[in-house]
């Protein structure tokens, strides 16, 4: 009876850890992303190390992501040179749920979006969507300079807040 | 006398009241009726078995990922609106037809509106809308639901 105790609770404690190890939450590693650019040449999530990174996970079909990107916009140009506690300098990573090319490269060009652009162009089969267990749209990520989830689907001012957070004074 | 006009008085306004709440819950104004709305598992297992008549199935989002749809495009554009109306001009008025979108909730989707009003003003007669609440990633690909290669 002791034995079958302890070996429930172990199996437990090592279902939690594996969990906490492997599980989308702030304090574990962002999980990697490859993905290309308009100009088709790809861009890896790990190549932005050392920075303070948002993770935008949006589409041109998505009204609310839509009217968020100017708000980024803003970001960007504030913090784009910034230095954190956690990270040199502020980076965005977008990654479009877009399932035309011409619909994504359009809207980036007319709208003059100056930060990392990624897309496989597969609505909501590509692979990211199930690997970040994206559920709705806009949703994103803020991880920092070693790749560490430090927040998650913040938007507004709670977005700002958290990124002004990790200035260095 | 004076307490039936009181009853009378306090019946009409809780009735009103309750109709008021009641309308604003049933999403107003949309050009379909719950039973016009279609489970998915309900889609899935007519897909999954070949020998149940199968549906004319109409992407009218941005990709037609469920297996055997045909893609429209977003009914939110003129240039699909006028698509869909030529295809369906060369079918029967009851043909099971079945559209979908699922970027998006309804309340948000801006396609899902004007394709089902087509099919109304065109008089079909046994058309549904699939009934995607979140998107299709949650409400087919996550519940392993047959897709398109």
């Amino acid at each position: 009876m002791r034995i079958l105790i302890l070996s429930i609770a172990l199996l437990l404690i090592v279902g939690t850890i594996s969990a906490q190890s492997t599980g989308l939450e702030p304090g574990n590693k962002s999980p990697e992303i490859k993905l290309p650019t308009i100009k088709g040449d790809t861009v890896a999530l790990s190549s932005l190390k050392g920075k303070l990174v948002l993770i935008d996970f949006w589409g041109t079909w998505c009204a609310p992501c839509v009217a968020e990107q100017a708000e980024l916009a803003r970001l960007y140009n504030k913090y784009k040179h910034s230095i954190f506690t956690n990270g040199k300098g502020f980076e965005i990573y977008g990654v479009s749920l877009d399932a035309k090319k011409t619909n994504w490269e359009n809207f980036i060009t007319t709208n003059k979006i100056n930060w990392v652009q990624v897309s496989d162009l597969k609505f909501w089969r590509s692979p990211v969507a199930k690997t970040y267990n994206i559920e709705a749209l806009p949703f994103n990520i803020l991880m920092d300079g070693n790749g560490i989830i430090v927040a998650m689907n913040l938007h507004g001012a709670d977005l700002e807040r958290s990124i002004a957070k990790f200035l260095r004074k | 006398m004076k307490t039936k006009i009181l009853i009378f008085l306090f019946l009409a306004i809780t009735t009103s009241v309750f109709a008021s709440c009641q309308s604003s819950s049933q999403g107003q104004n949309d050009p379909w009726t719950p039973q016009q709305l279609l489970a998915p598992a309900d889609l899935a297992k007519v897909l999954n078995d070949p020998k149940a008549p199968q549906p004319t199935i109409y992407s009218i989002g941005m990709q037609a990922i469920i297996k055997g749809s045909i893609d429209i495009g977003p009914a939110m554009n003129t240039e699909n609106m006028n698509t869909l109306k030529e295809k369906l001009n060369k079918l029967p008025k009851n043909t099971q037809i079945v559209v979908y979108c699922g970027c998006c909730p309804f309340s948000r989707c801006p396609n899902v509106r004007p394709a089902m009003e087509l099919l109304k003003n065109m008089q079909f007669t046994n058309y549904k809308l699939l009934n995607l609440p979140q998107n299709v990633k949650v409400d087919w690909i996550d519940k392993d639901y047959p897709m398109n290669e």
